[in-house]
């Protein structure tokens, strides 16, 4: 089983919420694969389309994207925009030969930890079962053609 | 800027939190390898006082112009290393935090090498960021020297005194008519006896005459903005259509009111007018007109009543009222668990079936029956009565909204319930059906001897079911009696449901004004459940009581105590520090679009003409950095600090090299 | 007309033939056909199977499921038990798609597949919620007036209350509605909601345990006067019936109290015959009950 496909997942978490839950998941010792690499912005308003362009441009097999629930948002209303974004975005990618299951958008609050791990836990066996990014199958990691990565 | 970065990477132990499952050697071998990376290395505790001097003196010894701690959670320890990275002499927001622990260790304990591997990765993309980071400069504002106390159960009086105490002036905001909360309801309080009456009145008249407490009952708060130090409170005062300043609490009024309706400060066991004062010591004594009620028959104007006063208005509005201050501590209190929803005991389908509460006001000296003890159905005495304790607590049936968590207050209550019916009825058997009897408190343990002493009988089991004889109205109990392992059927005059402390129905809108959130079971989230379980995650905004957690009497005294004293350090000191964590508009790249204009939730962007041309532009104070702006901006102009799209970018592509 | 396929279950057919007999004809009246369903097997009984092993007792549950989909007709039944075990398991295997997965994995060795497309129905479900205590009402040709009827809804029709649509699990009404629509009094008795003491596997397993759990039942609705027991559920009919011959032998006590299913008591109130309806079958005389109505 050593050559298993384990995905390399990009989780983009707002402070306030899923990073909370993130880390109760941790203070709880709860287990859930290691597959996601977080980077934390203050609110999924700040998701910019363009970091899931980029992560997908650069191999990654999923990207997640998690917020506080629908009007709970420690900025009132970014995660809406948020989620709006991801809907669009994610019939964007399909364009580009990607899978739209490679993109989600879930919302777990600062108190769901052991929501976080399912999310995760379920991310990771989408991916799985999608196999790796196209980009990376093809032996062309290196492929950027999606998205200009200089000027933003 | 287009200085070489030279970066420091320290990797913490955490003990054997990081360390027992990660090669922490290994990680800062790695790190050595990043680019910018002057220096990296490892120690037990980082955020100990050796730890954090280590960072000042690395950073003076290599000449480091950045810091990446490899730790716990920044929402744990980012003050800490960006006040040391500060000391060392490198702008703090040049120090950047990767959670090894929380969202690595914690997590993959049974899978040590992907942890490590995750590790690394974690780290690499910190130090990529950490490349990117710029200098900023927090801003400090002055702090509006007063404080919101947001309800006035005993919680918030107690936090309100305290405030009023340190020469802070106190707006108190309470939604009833009245303050007092729900410990003006209770008859005697456990295990000392004390009338809760006589221990509350004295503080409750102490809040009406201290001058630096503005007291505002029968309002409720609408809305909030701002942040700490400044914030701007809204407050509704509903109309009482009496003017407060008028009446003198004469209560000719209320004899005059030909309206009877149920007394909700009693449950509805005794009735009031529509012109009414919840109770006999409410504080502030004005009445009230229920206009749902009300059939506006204007006895209540006569000569023989308000008349010459003057003081009651039927077309009275509403007022809206509009305050500045620097901190707010919620004390919202509780509700009690609907318990009709557990059928099988018969909650409102029996008459002598009631709520622990219920049973407060029954037993009550000012209660419906003066404080004589009898059951609904007949008005007699009861001889034997059950008390079932964890109605909806710690109790797994979502179904019924019941709830996991011990409710900390029922077991304690129930014996004081049993104490006082042995007191007042010769031959009474108290049965108390319980789980366990946590009586954890101060002289808690030996009140549970002394009702045991006194004739209460203990059966350590749950009620099944409880019927009744429709003829008698007795109450046939169904419970197992594990002790014995036994089921057992009782015949008994009076069951009491000590129902479960849930969260209020009312603080779900304080919580959405805020932006504060919840704890798995539903009460407001803490900033730290053990260190700062008075404290929330929005800055300047504070819990006072059972809005936290359900607790007992002197628990909640200190808790809102401690709230007051945290929320009085902003406004002491003076000034607060704000995080520089807002957007910027580069007028050069800005076509004036507009399109971030309606993206700001708070209003902080707007259009401006600079140099001719038609720029947006970001208004600090009102911005609060979540950078929804920067993410639409179509041309790029719009700068997130400290999440600018190159900081994030740059973490994207060092996640990439991990494949 | 709607068809359903009529699950008879085991006891039903073996005992008490007359629930059958009762439960078609009365239906018609309300232009419901029950069909006969073939290839049904045992349900398989919830405490029997069910208490061993979960995933057998829902994959065979299923199987007779699937059976019914294949025609694309709704189920209908008149057994408490048959009702724990078939809609559960539709009701389970609809909600939970990893559940389905795996209960699909054993049917596929039969070449079936659970695809969640019907309901599983019970008939006194369908004469309240469809049929309506009006047209109920409507089709009574002979008044039971003055008749004290004992009603015994039966564990497994309301528990667990969160697998089943009736509402409240403690203080239901709507098999009350259904009696007084007949014109008959449904009498108030002390514990009315306990089990009949057959369940769970306790009649097979500790008959005396059974018989006293029944005896206090028995008693409880003497007490309030009843005139018959009726019920919509065969193990709780055989139980409730049979057990009277029991309970006289093992303790003495005797009570002379008929026992119905309700299909069988609004077959009367239809104005059937007591041979059509197959009271005969009874272990306890029917015919000084019927001499009351009659």
């Amino acid at each position: 089983m050593a050559d298993e496909f384990e995905p390399n997942i990009l989780g983009i978490l707002c402070n306030w919420c899923t990073y909370a839950g993130a880390d109760l998941a941790g203070t709880s010792r709860m287990q859930y694969p290691p597959n996601v690499r977080v980077i934390r912005i203050m609110c999924t308003g700040r998701l910019d389309p363009a970091f899931v362009l980029k992560a997908l441009s650069v191999g990654a097999d999923g990207v997640l994207i998690s917020g506080c629930h629908i009007g709970d948002c420690h900025y009132l209303a970014g995660n809406f925009k948020s989620r709006r974004r991801v809907a669009l975005l994610r019939k964007l990618i399909e364009e580009y030969g990607y899978d739209r299951e490679r993109l989600r958008m879930t919302f777990v609050s600062a108190s769901e930890g052991a929501l976080w791990a399912e999310v995760v836990q379920d991310m990771v066996n989408t991916i799985k079962k999608l196999g790796p990014n196209p980009l990376k199958q093809a032996g062309a990691a290196q492929l950027e053609g999606a998205v200009a990565d200089d000027e933003f | 800027m287009d200085e070489e970065k030279r970066i420091g990477v320290f990797v913490c132990h955490c003990g054997t939190n990081i360390a027992g499952v990660i090669n922490v050697k290994e990680l800062v071998e790695y790190a050595k390898t990043l680019p910018h990376v002057a220096h990296a290395e490892d120690y037990t505790y980082m955020c100990s006082t050796p730890g954090q001097s280590m960072i000042k003196d690395r950073i003076k010894e290599f000449n480091l112009n950045g810091t990446v701690v490899a730790a716990c959670s920044p929402r744990l320890h980012e003050p800490t290393f960006r006040k040391a990275t500060e000391e060392g002499g490198v702008n703090s927001f040049l120090f950047t935090m990767s959670n090894i622990r929380e969202q690595d260790t914690w997590v993959h304990m049974e899978e040590p090498e992907k942890a490590m591997e995750k590790a690394k990765d974690l780290v690499r993309m910190e130090v990529a960021r950490a490349s990117k980071l710029e200098p900023l400069t927090p801003k400090t504002v002055p702090v509006e020297k007063a404080a919101l106390v947001i309800g006035a159960g005993i919680a918030g009086i107690q936090a309100s005194l305290e405030l009023a105490d340190a020469g802070i002036k106190t707006y108190l905001v309470e939604k009833e008519p009245s303050i007092g909360g729900m410990m003006s309801r209770l008859d005697k309080t456990f295990p000392t006896l004390d009338c809760s009456q006589c221990i509350l009145t004295p503080k409750m008249v102490d809040v009406e005459r201290n001058p630096n407490i503005e007291l505002m009952t029968y309002s409720e708060v609408e809305g909030i903005s701002g942040y700490i130090g400044n914030f701007d409170v809204t407050i509704r005062k509903k109309s009482r259509y009496v003017y407060e300043d008028k009446c003198n609490g004469c209560g000719k009024c209320q004899e005059v009111c030909p309206v009877s309706r149920p007394n909700e400060f009693d449950l509805g066991l005794q009735p009031r007018k529509a012109a009414y004062v919840p109770f006999p010591q409410a504080v502030p004594l004005k009445f009230t007109i229920d206009m749902d009620s009300c059939i506006k028959c204007d006895l209540c104007k006569g000569e023989e009543a308000c008349g010459e006063l003057e003081a009651i208005d039927f077309d009275k509005p509403d007022e809206l009222i509009t305050v500045k201050v620097g901190t707010i501590i919620v004390a919202t209190g509780f509700d009690m668990y609907d318990v009709e929803r557990k059928e099988e005991w018969g909650y409102k389908v029996f008459d002598n079936v009631v709520t622990g509460i219920e049973f407060e006001r029954l037993i009550g000296a000012s209660g419906p029956t003066g404080g004589k003890v009898i059951r609904p159905s007949d008005g007699k005495t009861p001889k034997t009565v059950g008390f079932v304790l964890c109605a909806g607590s710690r109790d797994q049936d979502e179904e019924d909204g019941a709830k996991p968590y011990c409710s900390r207050v029922c077991c304690m209550y129930s014996l004081k319930h049993a104490h006082q019916l042995i007191e007042k009825i010769p031959g009474v058997v108290p049965y108390l059906f319980y789980m366990d009897i946590r009586s954890f408190g101060k002289a808690y343990e030996e009140f549970y001897y002394r009702i045991q002493r006194e004739g209460g009988k203990f059966i350590r089991g749950r009620v099944a079911r409880i019927t009744e004889d429709p003829v008698t109205k007795n109450l046939f109990v169904t419970a197992e009696d594990t002790l014995l392992g036994a089921p057992l059927e009782m015949e008994l005059d009076m069951v009491v449901l000590a129902n479960a402390v849930v969260p209020a129905e009312s603080t779900q809108k304080i919580k959405s004004l805020l932006t504060l959130s919840n704890s798995p079971d539903g009460f407001l989230l803490e900033a730290h459940p053990k260190l700062n379980p008075m404290s929330t995650t929005t800055d300047g905004v504070f819990l006072a009581g059972m809005c936290q957690a359900p607790r007992d009497i002197p628990d909640v005294v200190a808790h809102a105590a401690a709230a007051a004293a945290a929320a009085s350090i902003p406004i002491h000191r003076g000034s607060v520090t704000l995080e520089p964590i807002y957007a910027i508009v580069d007028p050069e790249h800005c076509g004036g679009c507009a399109t971030c204009i309606g993206l700001c939730p708070y209003g902080a962007t707007e259009l401006k003409t600079v140099d001719d041309k038609l720029v947006a532009s970001v208004n600090e104070a009102k911005c609060k950095g979540c950078g929804t702006c920067g993410s639409a901006c179509p041309s790029g102009a719009i700068k997130m600090q400290h999440f600018t799209n190159e900081q994030i970018m740059s973490e994207i592509e060092a996640f990439a090299q991990g494949w | 007309m709607k068809e359903y396929n009529f699950f008879l279950g085991c006891i039903a057919p073996n005992r008490y033939p007359g629930i059958e007999a009762s439960a078609v004809k009365t239906s018609r009246k309300f232009d419901i056909e029950l069909s006969d369903f073939k290839g049904a097997s045992c349900c398989p009984a919830p405490g029997a199977f069910g208490s061993m092993d979960v995933d057998a007792w829902l994959a065979l549950g299923a199987r007779n499921i699937c059976l019914s989909e294949k025609e694309g007709k709704d189920i209908a039944l008149i057994c408490n038990g048959c009702y724990k075990s078939l809609f559960e398991a539709n009701h389970r295997l609809k909600a939970d798609p990893a559940l389905k997965e795996k209960i699909n994995a054993i049917l596929a060795n039969i070449d079936t597949e659970f695809q969640g497309t019907i309901e599983v129905r019970h008939l006194i479900d369908i004469l309240y919620n469809d049929v309506g205590t009006e047209k109920v009402k409507e089709s009574v040709e002979v008044p039971l007036t003055g008749l004290n009827v004992a009603i015994h809804y039966g564990c497994h029709l309301l528990k667990p209350k969160f697998d089943r649509t009736f509402g409240s699990s403690e203080r239901p009404r709507f098999f009350d509605e259904l009696v007084e629509a007949l014109g008959a009094t449904s009498v108030e008795y002390k514990e009315k909601m306990m089990c009949c003491g057959a369940g769970g596997g306790v009649r097979s397993y500790k008959i005396d345990l059974a018989l006293d759990m029944c005896n206090e039942k028995l008693y409880n609705m003497t007490q309030a006067n009843a005139d018959v027991i009726v019920n919509v559920c065969p193990f709780c009919y055989l139980q409730l019936d049979r057990g009277q011959v029991e309970i006289k032998e093992k303790f003495g006590d005797v009570y002379d109290l008929p026992v119905l299913h309700y299909n069988q008591l609004l077959g009367i109130a239809q104005g059937m015959s007591p041979e059509e309806l197959g009271l005969d079958a009874n272990e306890i005389d029917v015919e000084p009950l019927l001499a009351k109505i009659l």
